[in-house]
């Protein structure tokens, strides 16, 4: 925050100058301040948004130069003002402090600079995609017996008899094996959840479990990492197969709890 | 009459404000907390507040008791109760190191209510008054007061449980007899460990722990023993004790012309360093809900021959494997057949179809390495040493293991190491104390390491050369303008 700071201070800088320039009939200064005052502001984004990317800035300054020269060189004499900074700083006698310290000093310098970003080799690790939710299978194999997958809906729901039971008891499978990584809280921040990566799934929020059909969970729940396709890395993933360790009921019952507890519904 | 009617009007009235007084016990005047501490505290602490409850056996520490009467975190003198601020604190920062979590969720209304609530499970501990003691402005930390802080851990008698390095490892932390009010075994804090704190890691947190203890526990209170400098004093040099994790997902492995001779070698200290996270196994039994290790640090160096990786943890007792109790170890697991392409094994012991191969030290034996290859947590099998060597030591309740090993072995499916490549890796750590052994342990996930190249030559010619160039242009420039004008 304190670093954002300095661009909205950079993008009045600009504004100054450009005020200025406009004054004393300066288009280079001009073109300096316009410049200024557009990085500034294109910085100063970061402070309400995500910040822009590396690539979106370097594409929107390059675009700002480009028409602001365009613009600078319609007119031969307003062309030439524009240059006429520059050369002055180039060839005039009582320039040669400003000369030495920007042509034969800081340009060679940054030069140099740009270079050596462009031949230091980088290492980056590999980086692999990972699909956050893997279609289905269609089929499961569950404790060696077929289950369909499709149409698969939690027959708990319908004992509404027995619903607050078995949410009660889905609220103890949760606590005694779920909360570690998925949260006291249901919020994906338990506390062994850092160990792991990918970090486990927070069920509160309206972009998890409330985008799914019970089915699904049922399917993520029982198989685990075992169960995903190889694009969502399953080599990572420290999701057990609850079937390992749960009845086919208990997962059910797993289930009723998470959505009961975040105030979710399944997709239908 | 008239007497007889106010005799009976009053006795109704006794009855109607006893059967208040009552319902005030059974939180009638308060059903917001009882319906949040049902709906999220029960299942650690019980419904009745008994700590009787879902999470009991899997915890560590076990979920509080409050029915006892005895609260860890205060900011009262030694035998009273905390404060509804003190409570508020642990619930909103939560207990880190345990399973009780920061509560943001909650307004400040309903954690008020959820106070109010558990202090009716100890109605004669909260029947006194908390008054807390005053925490003024805490003195700015230098070199000068953590000195001080560190003659006073000394003479204090501080080390006696923390250890020579706050790391939690004091003989006396091992006594038969140190336990909770509960009867508990508990350990003495790692103070380097500021993740692990479950009072706070703050100067002021620091502070009120040292002055009224923690209730309950063998840290007592150091209110009238040491005066309100000393105390500052003291909780500075602890702070100065703390870690700071370097978390990432890589580390790179520095090319140098002789490896580190020991695990004490200064030169290990100027490598990069990676911070694992640990956690338990908890996808195949017998699950580890309850790891006590939670950080791995990982670094490591490279010659033209060999590779060295060391991997430094605190534990706060050692075991060698007596008493019935596992050896300390590490296992550090690396894919076999990493080829361009191929499948990255399952983050913990591989796979079928893509076996892993595991760099074994154990502190039953300081100086030797075992590998073993799996292909799954049930198909681990030991194949000697294989050219691997290793190195242990502990010091002041810290492991340090070397493993060394050629960087190209020449067998055909070794973990393989080359400049530039990113070599996957992941740990495994072991306590004996807690029973670790086997598939029961603390795990990471994947990381890398890079041996890194040495740097091209051209990082040295082409920058100065296109700084020359630049220069010549502008020397060139200013020559023809100059005659222009």
């Amino acid at each position: 925050m304190m670093i954002l700071g300095i661009y909205p201070a950079l993008a009045s800088i600009g504004l100054v100058i450009t005020v200025f320039a406009v004054i004393w009939k300066s288009p280079f200064f001009n073109f300096v301040g316009i410049l200024l005052f557009i990085y500034g502001l294109l910085k100063s984004v970061a402070l309400i948004m995500p910040p822009l990317p590396g690539q979106v800035m370097v594409m929107y300054m390059a675009m700002s130069v480009f028409s602001l020269i365009v613009y600078f060189s319609i007119e031969d004499k307003t062309f030439k003002a524009f240059l006429e900074p520059m050369r002055a700083v180039i060839a005039d006698d009582d320039k040669k402090v400003l000369r030495v310290i920007l042509v034969f000093v800081a340009l060679p310098l940054f030069a140099g600079y740009l270079t050596y970003t462009k031949v230091t080799p980088t290492y980056e690790p590999p980086v692999s995609g990972r699909i956050i939710h893997p279609e289905p299978p269609s089929q499961i194999e569950f404790k060696g017996n077929t289950m369909n997958v499709i149409g698969l809906e939690n027959p708990l729901r319908k004992d509404a008899a027995n619903l607050a039971k078995n949410i009660e008891d889905g609220k103890k499978i949760y606590y005694r094996n779920c909360f570690y990584c998925h949260g006291d809280d249901l919020d994906g921040r338990g506390h062994l959840a850092q160990a792991y990566n990918p970090v486990p799934l927070p069920f509160r929020g309206t972009d998890t479990i409330a985008q799914l059909p019970e089915s699904f969970v049922f399917w993520r729940v029982a198989k685990g990492w075992r169960g995903l396709p190889a694009g969502a890395g399953p080599w990572n993933s420290a999701m057990p197969s609850f079937e390992d360790f749960l009845s086919e009921d208990e997962i059910w019952k797993v289930i009723l709890f998470i959505y009961e507890a975040t105030g979710n519904k399944p997709r239908a | 009459m008239i007497r007889y009617i106010s005799a009976i009007f009053i006795v109704l009235l006794m009855l109607l404000y006893g059967f208040c007084e009552d319902a005030k016990a059974n939180a009638g005047d308060n059903p917001q907390g009882k319906k949040i501490y049902d709906s999220w505290c029960s299942q650690c602490h019980g419904f009745k507040g008994d700590g009787d409850s879902y999470t009991k056996d899997l915890s560590l520490p076990r979920p509080r008791d409050f029915s006892f009467g005895v609260f860890k975190f205060r900011s009262t003198p030694s035998g009273d109760p905390p404060t509804d601020a003190d409570m508020t604190r642990v619930i909103r920062n939560g207990n880190p190191g345990t399973s009780m979590p920061p509560w943001v969720r909650f307004t400040d209304a309903e954690v008020k209510s959820i106070v109010t609530y558990v202090k009716l499970f100890a109605p004669d501990t909260f029947s006194m008054e908390a008054k807390p003691i005053a925490i003024g402005t805490p003195p700015k930390a230098s070199a000068d007061i953590i000195a001080r802080g560190k003659e006073l851990f000394k003479t204090a008698k501080c080390v006696e449980c923390h250890g020579n390095a706050g790391r939690g490892n004091g003989e006396k932390g091992w006594q038969e007899k140190f336990k909770t009010d509960w009867g508990y075994p508990i350990t003495p804090a790692n103070y380097t460990q500021p993740w692990d704190l479950r009072n706070g890691s703050g100067i002021e947190d620091i502070y009120r722990t040292i002055s009224v203890g923690i209730g309950g526990t063998p840290m007592t209170s150091y209110m009238d023993s040491l005066t309100d400098d000393k105390r500052w004093a003291l909780a500075h040099y602890i702070k100065s004790l703390q870690l700071t994790r370097k978390p990432g997902v890589a580390v790179r492995v520095k090319k140098v012309e002789a490896l580190p001779s020991s695990t004490d070698d200064p030169a290990w200290e100027k490598l990069e360093y990676l911070d694992l996270p640990m956690g338990g196994q908890l996808m195949f039994e017998p699950r580890n809900f309850t790891p006590v290790i939670t950080n791995a640090r990982v670094r490591g160096v490279y010659t033209d021959k060999e590779i060295a990786v060391m991997v430094e943890w605190s534990d706060k007792r050692p075991n060698k494997g007596g008493d019935n109790k596992p050896p300390d170890g590490v296992r550090i697991q690396l894919p076999s057949n990493d080829k361009e392409g191929s499948e990255r094994p399952y983050f913990y012991m591989g796979s079928r179809k893509a076996p892993v191969e595991l760099w074994q030290w154990q502190a039953s034996d300081e100086n030797g390495a075992m590998q073993l290859t799996a292909k799954g947590y049930d198909a681990v099998s030991p194949v000697g040493t294989r050219g691997l060597s290793a190195a242990g030591t502990y010091n002041d309740g810290l492991y340090r293991v070397i493993f060394k090993r050629a960087v190209s072995t020449g067998n055909e499916g070794d973990a393989l190491f080359q400049a530039g490549r990113f070599a996957p890796f992941s740990v495994t750590l072991f306590d004996g104390q807690n029973g670790e052994e086997g598939n029961k342990g603390a795990i990471s996930a994947w990381y890398f390491m890079m041996p890194e190249p040495p740097t091209p030559m051209r990082v040295y010619v082409f920058p100065p050369i296109l700084s020359l160039c630049t220069l010549a242009a502008g020397i060139a420039l200013h020559r023809r303008l100059r005659k222009k004008r």
